[in-house]
């Protein structure tokens, strides 16, 4: 007969860092370093144990189970050569919300990239708070009207959109406001200023930070693991290190109109029904709001494109 | 109210604006058309060479790609760009018509109705040019009205030589 032994259950928390084998696990008011048991080693779900998880760990320090998710974000992994295998790399779980990074400049906005964090969102049926940083950079000069435009365009649609700037703090209050109470991912590439808005909403963290590099124009990925940092009013923010890449995972083609809210009340109204593609076909009811000015004609292209890669 | 999407100000999303989107079938003929500048003389191939067709793809400027119409557009007339450029001026012998620049094609979408100009290809069909420009005169009054107000003057009768001079040289 054979007789498993498993060390009793001693407590459940959550994964708050991850570094490489090492979790640390919050729970009732300390932190504790934990590795993943030998017996959930063999398991899928060992290697995903990611930021947000609730776990369940033994006295030896050991997770042992992975408790089922409220929601996750996930993105295509980035692949290690061409033709590789496809899989999802989840980013965090059990969230409450997903906060989009774009810098107004340096690096230059990547409105698309923008589209494709809050499809991802959408998806996962997880609300979206959309944050543009370093403001200041742009205050005077002629791309703050555009981002204001843009900022109005996304507003329409009924995203909150809060512009803000680590150096001279504006928008760092409305932003505490729109956190508290809630765990927040910050998602957005290298460069954009994630850890240094982190660093203005908590002062005292005195996270390291970087220029964006002058030859490249782009990030140096300074932030290099996951991390919730609890937020003095309530609520909690993931910090990520920044995503280069962001593929769409477990999004499929026919359901992608609906992750555009706006897009959202016409469907079904097309003239092939649930079976319009938005694109080509004649009766469109998307093409017919956009060419109406009811749809912006940025968001529908950032559709069709997200429609070619699904 | 806010105002609707297509009236507010542009900006520039990540892509740009590109010069060419690679070689095309026409909607309206079935042709194969290529984009290569080096046959069109042009580096934003937007209509077909063979029946002049074109497709509404641009909605604030050319090569946006912004549109969602999609429709065919016909060909409606010739006009003169209002600035000269190195391939066109005054035409010696000819007499002077309201800008003196490039032949231009004007078309018009079947779907939303929106007017353009656009550059002629050095592979366009010069024939069918002629016959396009031989039919602006059978234009009903709604149509030029709404020319007119676009700011495009199509070229007359007056301006028949220095048509046919632009179309098939001076022999």
């Amino acid at each position: 007969m054979h007789v498993s032994f498993q060390p009793p259950t001693l407590f459940e928390g959550v994964v708050t860092k991850k570094i490489s084998g090492a979790y640390t696990v919050a729970a009732e008011g300390h932190n504790q370093t934990c590795t993943v048991a030998a017996s959930l080693r063999s398991h899928a779900l060992a290697d995903s144990i990611v930021i947000g998880d609730v776990v369940r760990c033994n006295t030896a320090g050991q997770i042992q189970e992975v408790l089922p998710r409220r929601n996750q974000i996930a993105r295509r992994a980035a692949l290690s050569m061409p033709g590789a295998y496809a899989h999802p790399q989840v980013l965090a779980a059990n969230l409450d919300q997903v906060v989009p990074v774009i810098a107004a400049a340096d690096p230059k906005p990547s409105w698309n990239l923008l589209d494709r964090y809050l499809v991802s969102a959408e998806s996962a049926e997880i609300p979206a708070l959309v944050c543009i940083t370093k403001g200041d950079l742009v205050a005077s000069e002629p791309q703050g009207e555009e981002i204001e435009q843009v900022a109005a365009e996304y507003r329409a649609i009924g995203y909150r959109v809060i512009i803000t700037s680590a150096l001279d703090g504006s928008g760092v209050q409305a932003l505490q406001q729109a956190l508290r109470g809630r765990l927040s991912l910050l998602v957005g590439k290298s460069g954009v200023g994630k850890t240094s808005l982190l660093n203005a909403l908590l002062p005292n963290l005195g996270l390291r930070v970087q220029a964006v590099s002058r030859a490249m124009g782009k990030g140096r990925h300074t932030t290099t693991h996951q991390e919730i940092f609890s937020l003095p009013d309530g609520g909690a923010l993931i910090d990520t290190p920044g995503l280069r890449e962001f593929g769409l995972w477990d999004v499929d083609g026919e359901d992608l109109a609906w992750c555009f809210p706006e897009m959202r009340p016409l469907l079904g109204q097309c003239r092939f029904r649930l079976d319009c593609q938005h694109d080509e076909e004649p009766g469109c009811a998307i093409r017919r709001a956009v060419n109406a000015g009811q749809i912006s004609p940025y968001r529908y292209q950032s559709y069709l494109k997200l429609r070619a890669e699904a | 109210m806010n105002a609707p999407f297509s009236a507010q100000r542009r900006y520039t999303r990540s892509a740009g604006i590109k010069d060419t989107f690679g070689d095309f079938t026409c909607l309206n003929c079935g042709n194969l058309v290529p984009a290569n500048s080096l046959l069109s003389g042009v580096r934003n191939r937007n209509h077909c060479p063979y029946c002049l067709s074109s497709r509404h793809l641009d909605l604030y400027e050319p090569g946006d790609r912004l549109s969602a119409c999609k429709e065919r557009m016909a060909p409606l007339g010739l006009a003169l760009k209002h600035s000269s450029s190195r391939y066109a001026g005054h035409t010696a012998g000819i007499p002077a018509a309201t800008g003196q620049g490039e032949l231009m094609l004007v078309h018009v979408c079947q779907g939303c109705g929106k007017l353009s100009a656009n550059r002629i290809a050095a592979d366009d069909d010069s024939s069918r040019l002629w016959a396009v420009f031989e039919g602006q005169a059978r234009l009903d009054l709604a149509r030029l009205g709404a020319l007119n107000a676009s700011g495009i003057t199509l070229l007359g009768a007056p301006q028949t030589a220095l048509v046919q001079v632009r179309l098939f040289g001076r022999n």
